[in-house]
């Protein structure tokens, strides 16, 4: 990369921090859309592999690299599944369709996300210093993942409020709804990212057992009483005699 | 800034009516390798094609016999502009759902998925139609708004029926 490249990136960063009405506008005049794009999706990338190792430096070990890897596709992949949505739901309505320019939104407000996420690292270490259980450290990472959605949505929302075109309430409420269902999909599918200390083995993902909403499907069916399984899988359990 | 909707400008009409025409399929296609049956292919088109096309008129009849219908032309316009609103809204949803229902274990999965994103372009495809119906909203008529409420839950109720028998026989 060369030094001019790379100082624009970062006055684009500085400007995402500082200033986003000004990048707002450069989307909204489609001024070098592709170049905005590149440095949101190299920021994306290594913001989400600083969360994902601080997540995965809770167990340590490999882990910390198996989750630095596996946050930014998670968020990349959602984002490039989901600008679409954005695009043809307001354009059914009337509002203009401009796919390249709402794919820079899109990332753009994940970027700006992903950059409060790293803000929030510290805490996140915070909670590996104090031995956080476990339970209270998922609580505490969907605190601060719910915290930078937030702020991600913000940006959006400001900037199709200003758009003032038809359909644009209800472009955000679809992407919203397609952002949660593709992005809880694919983040269950590369799970885990935050392991027990105690944990002997750690794999890259886990085995295919399903999506999500079949998981969320089952529970609901368990919790009715209606079971598919004679038993739980329980650890060691096979390997022992169990009486009928 | 206008918030009349923007007209479907000729090139994209022409797209966005393509898109109508293959997106049903595309996710009937997605089902029908989902479920190994090839139903889905000719019946997600016909439920949708179907509906419309059987309850269409009436609208057109109902609107012009309480006096709030739009000339003929500018109805068939309205609908097709709809119609091609449908399409690129499920052009949109095609690619998350296709995500979510090849990643799942369970057939049904898929078909909830494959229904919330025709069901969701089909109420987009609505909204636009009302929009194109009713070209000046400030001075709305409650007999026009009366009947295409009426219409849109019939053709709705009608829909969802055929499509609710569709998942039923797929899913058996």
């Amino acid at each position: 990369m060369s030094a001019a490249v790379e100082a624009r990136g970062l006055v684009l960063l500085e400007q995402l921090l500082r200033d986003r009405g000004a990048i707002r506008a450069r989307i909204a005049a489609g001024r070098d859309l592709a170049a905005l794009t590149r440095v949101m999706v190299a920021t994306i990338a290594i913001a989400m592999a600083v969360v994902g190792a601080a997540l995965g430096s809770y167990r340590g070990g490999v882990q910390i690299a198996y989750a630095a890897i596996k946050l930014p596709l998670v968020l990349l992949g959602t984002a490039a599944l989901s600008a679409p949505a954005l695009t043809a739901i307001g354009a059914a309505l009337g509002r203009r369709a401009r796919l390249s320019a709402d794919l820079a939104l899109v990332i753009t407000a994940l970027a700006f996300g992903a950059l409060v996420l790293v803000a929030c690292v510290p805490l996140l270490m915070l909670g590996r210093a104090l031995e956080l259980p476990y339970h209270r450290m998922i609580l505490a990472t969907v605190a601060i993942f719910g915290l930078a959605g937030v702020a991600s949505l913000r940006v959006v929302v400001t900037a199709l409020a200003r758009e003032a075109a038809p359909g644009c309430t209800s472009a955000v409420a679809g992407l919203c709804i397609v952002f949660a269902l593709v992005g809880g999909q694919l983040a269950w599918a590369l799970r885990p990212y935050l392991v027990r200390p105690r944990a002997t083995d750690v794999v890259f993902v886990h085995e295919v057992e399903g999506s999500l909403f079949d998981a969320i499907g089952g529970a609901l069916r368990s919790a009715q009483g209606i079971y598919t399984r004679d038993r739980a899988p329980l650890p060691d359990v096979d390997a022992r005699e169990v009486e009928p | 800034m206008s918030l009349v909707p923007a007209p479907i400008p000729a090139r994209l009409g022409a797209a966005a009516l393509a898109l109508t025409a293959v997106t049903p399929v595309a996710l009937g296609g997605l089902l029908a390798l989902r479920t190994g049956h090839l139903a889905p292919l000719g019946a997600v088109p016909a439920v949708v094609f179907g509906t419309l096309a059987a309850t269409s008129p009436a609208l057109y009849i109902a609107s012009a016999a309480v006096g709030t219908a739009p000339p003929l032309p500018l109805v068939a316009r309205a609908f097709a502009t709809a119609l091609g609103a449908f399409g690129v809204a499920l052009a949109g949803l095609i690619l998350p759902a296709a995500f979510l229902a090849l990643s799942s274990v369970e057939p049904r999965t898929a078909m909830i998925v494959a229904s919330g994103a025709v069901g969701a372009a089909a109420l987009l495809g609505l909204r636009r139609l009302a929009i194109e119906l009713a070209p000046d909203p400030l001075t709305p008529r409650i007999g026009g708004s009366v009947v295409f409420l009426i219409w849109t839950a019939a053709t709705l109720g009608i829909a969802a029926r055929l499509w609710l028998d569709f998942a039923v026989e797929v899913l058996a």
